[in-house]
């Protein structure tokens, strides 16, 4: 093959927020007017919108996943899991109050009974996504591992916590090459290089915050003078939290620039100042946009509880002219409505434009190698995403 | 495009991208409407033929970019036309069909089996190991079961998020308080030490929780006409306490709230009608402890010398003031059984009380106990 390489692919955006606002609002409504029922529809919708909304190399990538399937994968993990929690959780809350004479140990145990569970969804989620996700009309796949996936977090996270932190990176590229190894595009298979010793560079600024925060613990030890600590802590404490989002979306960069696709390589510039700064300020607009509904709301709910004490001039007292259901749908609508426009928001102003930014920072690089890849046979997956969706494991896709 | 005058519908022509499905490529084909006007057709790259009628084309749905049009076949899964424009979309009459529902039967029997599992578990399997395990949990651990179920209560009832609301202990109000319960216990072993606990707060209700705890509300204390009337509700809070019904409950709802958290996800506020559910299975399951607890207490007050009668005071005093309970719970709570309960305390054997059970003075100190 010649050694001059076609150009790389670059990767359009073309979603806008006002059709994704849009969508985001009316589903969520239906999910709420259906008791929950839409949501696994809700979920498929959304994907769709923001699968179709990325184009690597000007081609839409598309989601297949079906609702019903969803419904269907829901309906499984609930019949297994209703036994589990229920009697997981009954004997755990009897034994810690006849053994210890607290709940504590209760709520612990139970977490770390539930975590290999998290992994595992998180694992099988991620394999029906794969599993539903095609460009170019190829499907993406993941191979079945979701318990070695499971065995294999525990025992890093172990280590992490361990060695308070120091072996985060290792388990990041652990886990990260687990499951890139076992994913494919079409018949190819991915691959991740590099090492996990890479990662050490994303964690710079959760060093440097580490440092902080240690520091003005000793001078506060040493001086009992809490100005310097309150000056030296605020700058660690926020230095930390804008470390954890460097460290993602560093550790996020450094690892796709050392996966392989047969000869094809990925590139992606993202920058996490970008990411964290979208990420502040969706945050300060998810929160004032809820802050009159739930103003409203609070009002409402001080309303009922004192109905009877206050003075009848009062707004209060006003409000207690109202019959009692009226103001007890009221507070119901204003509470869903709370919830959807905090989702709605968050999708808008903080998945969006994530999402935009790393696509437009994604590089298909030789791209000629794709020609060589075929279709791989469709993977039922027949539990969709069941477990992820009862245990809500939180992914926000 | 070009648009030819004349009769019968224009000539369709247009650039588009075929995905076969079979390898990585994209397709950059010529696409046409068949001379009958009744199909899409084009030639791929490997010089293979395509010819879609335009019933079996669909429009794959929710696509945010409005550039460009993707079409699937409704037999084909994968092969996919991507069209620049949504010229054709008027010729497709099926093009908004959704895709049937493959695999209905298997659908529905988890559905059954999913709500079938929940209500057994819910329903059964739940509340029986709930009531055997109380049997077996040791006074010192359900003693720290109701103080922490005290604690969250105070937190959960403060509205002003500053502090849970307080206990009453006036010392005049608290030696009544004493002398009302002795007068009530003095005649029956009890499992545990009983703790009577005033909360300041002007619900008009009380409760029992694990350990031998009775919680009285200030609004009850002032709701009450008569300290027989008070003496009629500790009576059935008692009743509760000696069938362990609170370490039951609590043990129950340990596993069922898991459960049902399992069900409603985390779709927006999914936690209200988790708990609003909740409420609602509780309500339900104590309606059986709540006759027993009845009983219990008239055969109490017929000991201590108090009318059984007074219940039925009580119960008719909560009705009439229900219209002003502050709260969203009190209408969630057994309403239409409480004609039953009165009719109950009314026909049950009654006694002459020998003495009144607290002396006007002592009754007024009851009444301060959350005066400052």
């Amino acid at each position: 093959m010649a050694t001059a390489s076609p150009d790389p692919l670059t990767t359009e955006f073309v979603g806008r927020r006002w059709p994704l606002l849009w969508l985001a609002l009316r589903t969520g409504g239906l999910t709420v007017l259906t008791f929950g029922l839409y949501r696994f529809w809700m979920k498929t919708r959304l994907r769709r919108w923001y699968w179709s909304a990325i184009r690597p190399g000007g081609h839409p990538l598309e989601y297949v996943g079906d609702p019903f399937e969803k419904l269907l994968g829901f309906l499984i993990a609930v019949v297994f899991l209703a036994f589990y929690i229920g009697i997981v959780n009954l004997v755990l809350m009897f034994a810690s109050f006849a053994l210890f004479h607290g709940n504590v140990a209760a709520y612990a145990l139970s977490f770390v009974g539930v975590m290999p569970l998290w992994f595992y969804a998180r694992y099988r989620a991620r394999r029906y996504v794969l599993a539903r996700t095609r460009w170019r009309g190829l499907r993406f796949g993941l191979e079945p591992g979701a318990w070695g996936y499971a065995g294999r977090a525990m025992m890093h996270w172990l280590l992490t916590v361990f060695s308070l932190g120091l072996l985060l990176p290792r388990m990041t590229f652990a886990l990260e090459k687990y499951r890139t190894d076992r994913t494919f595009f079409g018949t190819e298979r991915f691959e991740q290089g590099g090492r996990w010793t890479m990662l050490y560079r994303a964690m710079r600024p959760l060093f440097v915050a580490a440092i902080l925060l240690l520091v003005s613990i000793t001078v506060f030890m040493t001086t009992n003078d809490p100005l310097p600590t309150i000056l030296l802590g605020g700058l660690g404490g926020l230095l930390f939290v804008y470390g954890i989002v460097h460290y993602r979306v560093e550790s996020l960069r450094l690892l796709t620039q050392e996966k392989r696709l047969s000869g094809v390589r990925l590139s992606l510039v993202a920058s996490p100042m970008r990411v964290f700064w979208i990420m502040s300020i969706g945050y300060v607009l998810a929160v004032l946009s809820i802050l009159l509904p739930g103003g409203i709301l609070g009002y409402l709910v001080i309303a009922l509880q004192f109905a009877n004490e206050a003075p009848q001039a009062s707004g209060i007292g006003l409000l207690r002219s109202l019959p009692h259901w009226v103001l007890i749908t009221l507070s119901a609508m204003l509470y869903f409505s709370v919830f959807l426009i905090w989702s709605a928001v968050t999708h808008v102003f903080i998945t969006l434009p994530t999402l935009r930014h790393y696509a437009q920072r994604l590089q298909v690089l030789h791209p000629q190698a794709l020609s060589g890849i075929h279709q791989r046979p469709r993977d039922a997956a027949e539990q969709a995403e069941g477990f992820a969706e009862a245990l809500d494991v939180g992914a926000s896709l | 495009m070009q648009i030819r005058v004349g009769s019968g519908p224009p000539r369709f022509e247009t650039a588009g991208h075929f995905l076969s499905g079979t390898h990585a490529q994209v397709d950059p084909v010529h696409v046409t409407v068949t001379e009958d006007n009744t199909a899409l057709t084009w030639v791929d790259a490997q010089g293979e033929t395509h010819l879609w009628p335009f019933p079996i084309i669909r429009e794959v749905p929710d696509q945010s970019g409005r550039d460009i049009l993707v079409l699937r076949n409704h037999y084909d899964s994968v092969q996919r036309l991507i069209l620049p424009n949504r010229d054709i979309i008027p010729r497709l009459p099926n093009h908004a069909q959704v895709a049937p529902l493959a695999n209905r039967g298997r659908l529905i029997a988890w559905a059954f089996a999913a709500v079938a599992s929940v209500a057994l578990i819910i329903g059964v399997l739940v509340p029986r190991m709930a009531d055997q395990l109380a049997l077996f949990i040791p006074p010192k651990g359900e003693r720290a079961l109701g103080e922490t179920t005290l604690g969250q209560i105070r937190s959960a009832l403060d509205d002003t998020g500053l502090a849970p609301i307080a206990i009453c202990n006036q010392a005049a109000g608290q030696k009544a308080l004493g002398l009302l319960t002795d007068t009530l216990t003095y005649h029956v072993d009890l499992p545990f030490e009983l703790s009577v606990v005033v909360l300041d707060h002007p619900m008009v209700n009380a409760f029992a929780l694990p350990g031998g705890y009775v919680v009285l509300f200030d609004g009850l204390i002032n709701a009450a006409q008569t300290p027989q009337e008070l003496a009629a509700v500790m009576a059935h809070e008692i009743g509760h306490v000696v069938s362990r019904d609170p370490t039951r409950h609590a043990l129950r709802s340990a596993g069922s709230i898991g459960v049902l958290g399992l069900l409603f996800g985390d779709f927006a506020g999914g936690a209200a009608v988790l708990f609003l559910t909740e409420r609602l299975i509780n309500a339900s399951y104590s309606q059986a402890a709540e006759e027993r607890a009845d009983i219990f207490a008239h055969e109490l007050m017929r000991l201590a010398k108090i009318p059984p009668l007074a219940l039925a005071d009580m119960f008719r005093r909560l009705e009439q003031d229900d219209g002003g309970t502050p709260g969203i719970l009190a209408h969630l709570s057994s309403h239409p059984q409480v004609r039953d309960r009165i009719r109950a305390a009314e026909q049950t054997q009654q006694v002459q009380p020998d003495f009144p059970v607290l002396d006007a003075q002592s009754w007024r100190a009851l009444q301060q106990i959350c005066a400052p």
